[in-house]
């Protein structure tokens, strides 16, 4: 759906945690366009996980409005639905289900629609061949490597087709070599898919593979531009800051 | 994948949890099955007591704690015999003694003209003569278990019998029993001129439960039983087995769902970031719940299973105590079985209920927080 509106809209969002002691956002608003790759970055704790999850709709915003598609995030009731079918989600721990083979894994998302068992699993191997593990479908995640796991969550991710990957820090567990084959595999994806992509991501060199580059600092959105204008603005200086504190993903606290 | 298979593999997964738990609600099962087979052994015993005789229903002294200790006279059962509207009375008196090695050996005294008459069907032998009172009928369970043929003698502890005949009943108390005459049984039983119940069957065209009303009103001592629920008019045995089983089946549906309960919630527990995974790539609250509440039906499914097969298998062990075996025959009836299944099913859904709401009422975030 194409009404001229941008992907998603984030206007003055706040989120607090404990009771209001934690604030993670203070009123961040972005705007990110249809087929565009945009990566967040900025310091542990400014807010940028946070900022995706409300996106992705696991958690609900105490303040402001997100609306992704056609969905205005905070008043719609039931966001399972657009769950399943509207983004699809990259965490950076793969976070798939160990007792599950590679071809469940990638049918869990697909519970919910009406495909058939047969359909599912058929689906599910095409997925997987298109992210490069054609034949490892009854491979469980201990037997996959880091990347290959990684490979799989975004076979899940894409299980139902959606217009949009929302990916937390999807090279932050892998070696560089495995991280540049998930991200030439998510530019290649956006390429022949038309996806958006939101990345949020610690590493310069990683965000520099996006179009644009959203950086946050203290629950706001800082500033914006493409990788050049970053590089050759001042606060560009503050990356490599970026880069040596931790992130805050989906494992640690609130970011 | 199925959901089902889905759900199996959630179960499989912890396989020493779930076979613990399948195991402790099987518990429960096999002593609901067990006491269930037990009591409609019982009931069916006493339902083809009430039918002896070809009879209406039975008349026996109000308030007995058993059906053995009621005293009707028989000046009574002459009574009932004269009235307009019943065409035959016949009084019986029910003496339990030991005989060989069953302490629960009835000997069942009816007046022999009756016997001739009305008495069970003769296998071997024949019917025991009026006015002969040494003559002894005996069933042909009481027969094969004391090794006992026509023309043999039946010792019990008060005085011998030859046994002339033996008989087929459609219950194994009357079966494992004997017949003597009225007079005898009263003598050994130390109750003249009493008999313990009264078969009564009405006339033609009467209203049994009419006759047996207007034989309640002229008689306040006495009361009429037509079926194994007014039983606990004379015996309170059943009654009490039945409430037993009731407390039991409420018992066994308590600490199974506890048990239930207690496992799920473990496993919800353990899983909380998986469920937010689950909830994440978009499953709904309710597949959620449907997927918590299908390991808990499965779990209780395959209990109620086993707990029915070690139910059998524990009712049939109990047959092998030679006086338990003398005194009743299980029946495998359906409704002990569905019953054990809806014991089951109720465990299964208050043990998945908690866990299940719980698992929803987090948001995927905070599922997926969960260390």
């Amino acid at each position: 759906m194409n009404d001229g509106r941008p992907a998603i809209e984030v206007r003055d969002v706040v989120k607090t945690f404990d009771g209001g002691i934690i604030r993670a956002l203070a009123g961040a608003s972005l705007d990110v366009g249809r087929g565009e790759f945009v990566a967040i970055v900025g310091p542990s704790g400014c807010g940028k996980s946070t900022l995706l999850h409300l996106i992705a709709a696991l958690d609900r915003p105490d303040a402001g409005t997100i609306r992704v598609n056609e969905h205005v995030l905070g008043s719609d009731r039931d966001l399972s639905h657009f769950r399943a079918y509207d983004v699809g989600l990259i965490f950076q721990l793969h976070n798939l289900l160990a007792t599950l083979s590679a071809s469940e894994n990638v049918q869990v998302p697909m519970f919910e629609t009406s495909r058939s068992a047969g359909q599912r699993r058929a689906r599910a191997s095409d997925l997987l061949s298109l992210v490069g593990l054609k034949g490892k479908d009854r491979n469980t995640p201990t037997k996959l490597s880091g990347g290959e796991r990684q490979r799989v969550a975004i076979a899940r991710a894409l299980a139902n087709d959606p217009s949009i990957l929302l990916a937390d820090e999807p090279t932050g567990s892998l070696d560089s070599a495995a991280g540049k084959v998930i991200l030439d595999l998510l530019e290649r994806l956006r390429t022949e898919r038309g996806l958006t992509i939101v990345m949020v991501t610690h590493d310069p060199g990683v965000a520099a593979r996006a179009d644009r580059i959203v950086r946050m600092l203290d629950g706001r959105v800082a500033d914006a531009g493409t990788p050049r204008e970053r590089a050759a603005a001042p606060s560009a200086a503050a990356a490599p800051s970026d880069h040596r504190e931790a992130s805050d993903t989906m494992e640690a606290a609130p970011g | 994948m199925t959901f089902m298979a889905l759900i199996l593999k959630n179960l499989v997964r912890q396989r020493m949890r779930t076979a613990l738990t399948v195991l402790g609600i099987s518990v429960g099962i096999t002593t609901v099955v067990a006491l269930g087979v037990v009591l409609s052994g019982v009931r069916q015993t006493a339902s083809a007591v009430l039918r002896a005789y070809d009879s209406d229903f039975i008349v026996a002294q109000k308030g007995s704690s058993d059906l053995t200790f009621s005293i009707v006279t028989e000046d009574e059962v002459e009574a009932l015999r004269r009235r307009d509207d019943v065409a035959d009375a016949v009084g019986a008196l029910f003496h339990v003694s030991r005989v060989g090695g069953n302490p629960f050996f009835v000997m069942i005294g009816v007046e022999a003209e009756d016997i001739v008459d009305q008495g069970p069907q003769i296998t071997e032998g024949r019917r025991i003569q009026p006015g002969a009172d040494d003559e002894a009928m005996i069933g042909s369970r009481a027969a094969s278990t004391l090794d006992l043929d026509v023309g043999g003698t039946l010792e019990t502890e008060e005085r011998d019998f030859t046994v002339v005949g033996i008989y087929k009943a459609d219950n194994i108390w009357e079966d494992n029993g004997a017949y003597a005459a009225l007079d005898v049984v009263q003598e050994i039983a130390g109750k003249p001129n009493a008999v313990t119940a009264v078969y009564v069957k009405v006339a033609q065209g009467e209203d049994p439960d009419a006759v047996a009303d207007r034989i309640e009103d002229e008689h306040r001592g006495l009361t009429s039983i037509s079926s194994v629920d007014e039983y606990s008019e004379v015996d309170q045995g059943i009654e009490i087995m039945d409430a037993m089983n009731l407390a039991i089946s409420a018992l066994a549906v308590g600490i199974g769902a506890i048990g239930v309960m207690n496992t799920m919630i473990m496993s919800v527990f353990e899983r909380t970031r998986e469920i937010g995974i689950l909830r994440a790539v978009g499953w709904r609250g309710s597949r959620i719940v449907r997927m918590i509440l299908g390991e808990s039906l499965l779990l209780c499914g395959v209990a109620a299973v086993f707990g029915s097969a070690l139910g059998v298998l524990a009712s049939r062990m109990v047959l092998l105590i030679p006086t338990v075996r003398s005194l009743l025959e299980p029946q495998y009836e359906a409704q002990v079985f569905v019953r054990a299944l809806v014991v089951a099913l109720i465990v299964a859904i208050v043990g998945a209920v908690y866990p299940a709401v719980r698992a929803v009422r987090l948001t995927p975030m905070e599922a997926l927080r969960h260390e």
